[in-house]
């Protein structure tokens, strides 16, 4: 996440005007999320920022290094401390209807922040590097296991090669029904794309 | 009013902040989940308060459970004989010691969930969030105190750890639970709850725990296994009957009189079976002082974390939440500063470091003097019934366990009646 | 995760209404989640709420406005904004934001809007509206 440029793909901050429902504290639209998660550097902030109305917005916290499960190896005061950046879009669909975009990263140890964000959300984007696919391992294990419908995002970096996606599936043991788009996170219309066909994937999970 | 924050809802962080909300404090408690998220999700590890802990809960009125939940007489242990090369151990102790009073088991995610559930309806203010070390810097300056009871969640490690009171450095035991409906009595006390404890020496221990879950009552069987041993299979990602199947085949070859009451069992739900992560048993100094400056006193398990082979960790939360309860409201209106912090976890510790020291003593191998006390408890019923209350009150057994001399004294004058 | 995370409510506590936050200390307040000032610019203290829900149980609540980080989400809160977008744009831990919101909450100085579908999965409908403004994108 860090080493990217957050308005890269974005529209210049100058569009960041209030929208009408904004100004209008006596009612509130519908809010509505999708995590987008990944490994480091696999383009979630760019994704994010290709679509979003607004120059994407970032929260940080600081959280101790330590916190995997065997943590106590050490002798000493394990006070080192890292910072977790979440960088996030919005996307007004109608006048009473918001969509929020969560980039977060896609290591374990963050999926403290994943509980959280998951809560009430449409589903998720799990982003791909044909490179670095085990990144994007721990995110998966962890959807999988929350029940939230996902899909697979794999973004094409110039100069990779295009890969088999029946390959890609197989690397990363995706169930039949769960689609695998190639996309490049930098053209709007192929984010769109890939919001869309999540969005369906969660309609095929939801029960009518 | 006061105001504490209080970061972490488990045994401890709940019956404190429903402890200071009942005595009029201005309590913020920090959740990472909802009590419906609680309530829903997978069994955490397992929890048995012995009757001096349940006391504590008594006190505050929090023993919501006492009239479902099975009622724990006795503590019962055997110790598994070589594998002769038949198959089929079989015990070489075995005996049965009474409580002092009754135990009590209840699936956590009953507790926590009814719990939270009371602490908002009561008017305490209730934030679902996964507390950060940032959160805490800008939030330790509002509250006159702030106490973490994260258990060994990532902030624990704010907390330096005291080397001069952490014996080990490695995990010592693998835990593995599945929660069951359908097991059978012990066919000689039919009538009898009782924790069964079975030793397995070199491979680890199996605790069979009446409990009340969300379908009712039910019994948790939990296999202790020594790291890299037979015991040792259970993942994370092992499923629900795999899990279930493992167990059984365990209790099959190494405590077959367990299993010959557990041909019936079936998982109370989906979610009844854990992996338990691993962790190396651990004291921590119990004042943490943030970037900021701002300081954060650790509550029970995120100072003293025990290994949870002698089921403590419940007990000790609820004896924790009770002594600092007490230190609290002893305080008055003085400030909360790290003097007092530190005194009120020596007070707990004065009474913690029992439970710390005796379950140290059995993730090691037994020294003799201790397999003779077991061996006296099968045909001596007043050593059997000290050595249950031991597991009620640890300080109890430094008068007599830990010495050779002295524990060959407490059983001769038994004998001597 | 359902609906029912917004309470399991006793007879005594009212029932969830828009005004947000004032009966309920066990909100949830998600990322996405909309709050609004009630206070309007250069008020002084907040008036009666506008739904004439009545006066907050007897329960003291510390004077957030005498707090700086209170007093920016109130100013920043004159337009809606998300949980998220406070934090961001004060850059201020989510924590703290959740934690200060309830309590202004607590005094009738902000309201917190229901997101539509609580914390559990969005419904169809609401899936279906989703999908056709991305379409229209």
């Amino acid at each position: 996440m860090r080493g990217e440029d957050p308005t890269r793909g974005g529209p210049p901050a100058a569009l960041d005007v209030p929208r009408g429902w904004q100004t209008d504290r006596s009612r509130a639209p519908h809010a509505t999320k999708i995590v987008v998660a990944g490994g480091f550097g696999v383009g979630k902030t760019t994704f994010v920022g290709s679509v979003s109305e607004i120059t994407p917005l970032r929260t940080e916290a600081v959280m101790t290094v330590a916190g995997e499960a065997v943590d106590d190896r050490t002798a000493t005061p394990d006070k080192t401390t890292t910072t977790v950046a979440m960088d996030f879009g919005r996307i007004t669909l109608d006048t009473d209807l918001v969509l929020y975009l969560f980039g977060t990263p896609g290591q374990k140890r963050f999926w403290f922040m994943w509980d959280d964000l998951v809560r009430g959300a449409i589903g998720a984007v799990v982003m791909a590097d044909t490179r670095r696919l085990a990144d994007c391992f721990p995110a998966l294990d962890y959807f999988d296991s929350a029940g939230l419908p996902y899909i697979v995002a794999v973004n094409q970096f110039e100069g990779t090669a295009r890969h088999d996606p029946e390959e890609v599936r197989e690397a990363l043991a995706l169930p039949h029904q769960v689609p695998l788009v190639q996309m490049d996170a930098r053209q709007r219309v192929a984010v769109v794309d890939t919001l869309l066909i999540l969005v369906g994937r969660a309609l095929d999970t939801t029960p009518g | 009013m006061r105001r504490i924050l209080i970061v972490g809802a488990g045994q401890s962080g709940l019956q404190l902040a429903l402890g200071l909300q009942s005595k009029g404090y201005d309590v913020t408690l920090l959740s990472h989940r909802t009590a419906d998220e609680v309530r829903s999700g997978r069994i955490m590890a397992p929890q048995c308060l012995f009757p001096a802990a349940l006391r504590h809960e008594r006190e505050l009125g929090l023993d919501f459970w006492t009239a479902r939940a099975p009622r724990i007489e006795g503590l019962g242990v055997s110790v598994a004989g070589p594998e002769p090369a038949t198959g089929g151990r079989t015990r070489v102790v075995d005996w049965l010691g009474r409580l002092d009073g009754c135990a009590q088991s209840v699936d956590r995610r009953v507790k926590t969930a009814g719990w939270l559930d009371t602490f908002a309806e009561r008017g305490g203010r209730l934030v679902i969030h996964a507390a950060t070390v940032s959160d805490l810097d800008v939030l330790a300056g509002r509250y006159d105190l702030v106490l973490a009871a994260v258990g060994r969640g990532e902030l624990a490690s704010l907390f330096g750890r005291d080397a001069d009171r952490s014996p080990h450095s490695a995990p010592r035991r693998a835990l593995a639970v599945a929660c069951v409906h359908g097991l059978g009595p012990r066919p000689e006390h039919p009538g009898l709850d009782a924790v069964r404890c079975t030793l397995v020496p070199g491979v680890g221990e199996l605790f069979v725990v009446p409990t009340l879950t969300l379908s009712g009552r039910a019994d948790l069987l939990l296999w202790a296994g020594l790291p890299g041993g037979p015991l040792d299979v259970f993942r994370e990602t092992t499923g629900p009957s795999e899990h279930l199947a493992r167990t059984l085949e365990l209790l099959e070859r190494f405590a077959p009189w367990e299993y010959a009451r557990a041909t019936e069992v079936e998982l109370t739900d989906a979610n009844a079976t854990l992996a338990v992560g691993r962790h190396a048993p651990t004291v921590r100094h119990p004042v943490a002082r943030l970037p900021s400056g701002g300081l954060v006193l650790g509550v029970a398990d995120t100072v003293v974390a025990d290994d949870p082979v002698t089921g403590q960790g419940a007990g000790s939360a609820a004896k924790c939440a009770a002594s600092y309860l007490a230190s609290i409201v002893e305080r008055g209106e003085r400030p909360f500063d790290e003097a007092w912090m530190r005194t009120a976890f020596d007070r707990h510790w004065e009474s913690a470091r029992h439970t710390t020291r005796w379950t140290n003593a059995m993730l090691d191998s037994w020294p003799e003097h201790v397999l003779d006390l077991m061996t006296a408890a099968a045909t001596h019923q007043p050593v059997a019934d000290r050595l249950a209350r031991g597991v009620d009150d640890p300080s109890d057994l430094e008068d007599f366990f830990y010495d050779a001399e002295r524990a060959a004294a407490y059983v001769s004058s038994v004998a001597e009646g | 995760m359902s609906q029912a995370v917004l309470c399991r409510k006793p007879a005594r506590v009212r029932p969830y209404s828009l005004t947000g936050g004032r009966q309920r200390r066990c909100r949830v307040l998600l990322v996405e989640t909309f709050v609004a000032a009630l206070d309007t610019p250069g008020d002084g203290p907040p008036g009666p709420p506008p739904d004439g829900s009545g006066p907050l149980p007897p329960r003291s609540v510390p004077e957030v406005r005498a707090v700086p980080e209170a007093r920016a989400i109130v100013e920043l809160c004159f337009r809606l904004r998300s949980v998220a977008e406070i934090a961001a744009l004060l850059k201020m831990p989510l924590g703290v934001v959740r934690v200060l919101l309830l309590e202004l909450a607590d005094q009738g100085r902000i309201r917190v809007f229901d997101t539509g579908h609580g914390t559990g999965r969005p419904d169809r409908a609401l899936l279906e509206r989703v999908l056709g403004g991305l379409h229209r994108l």
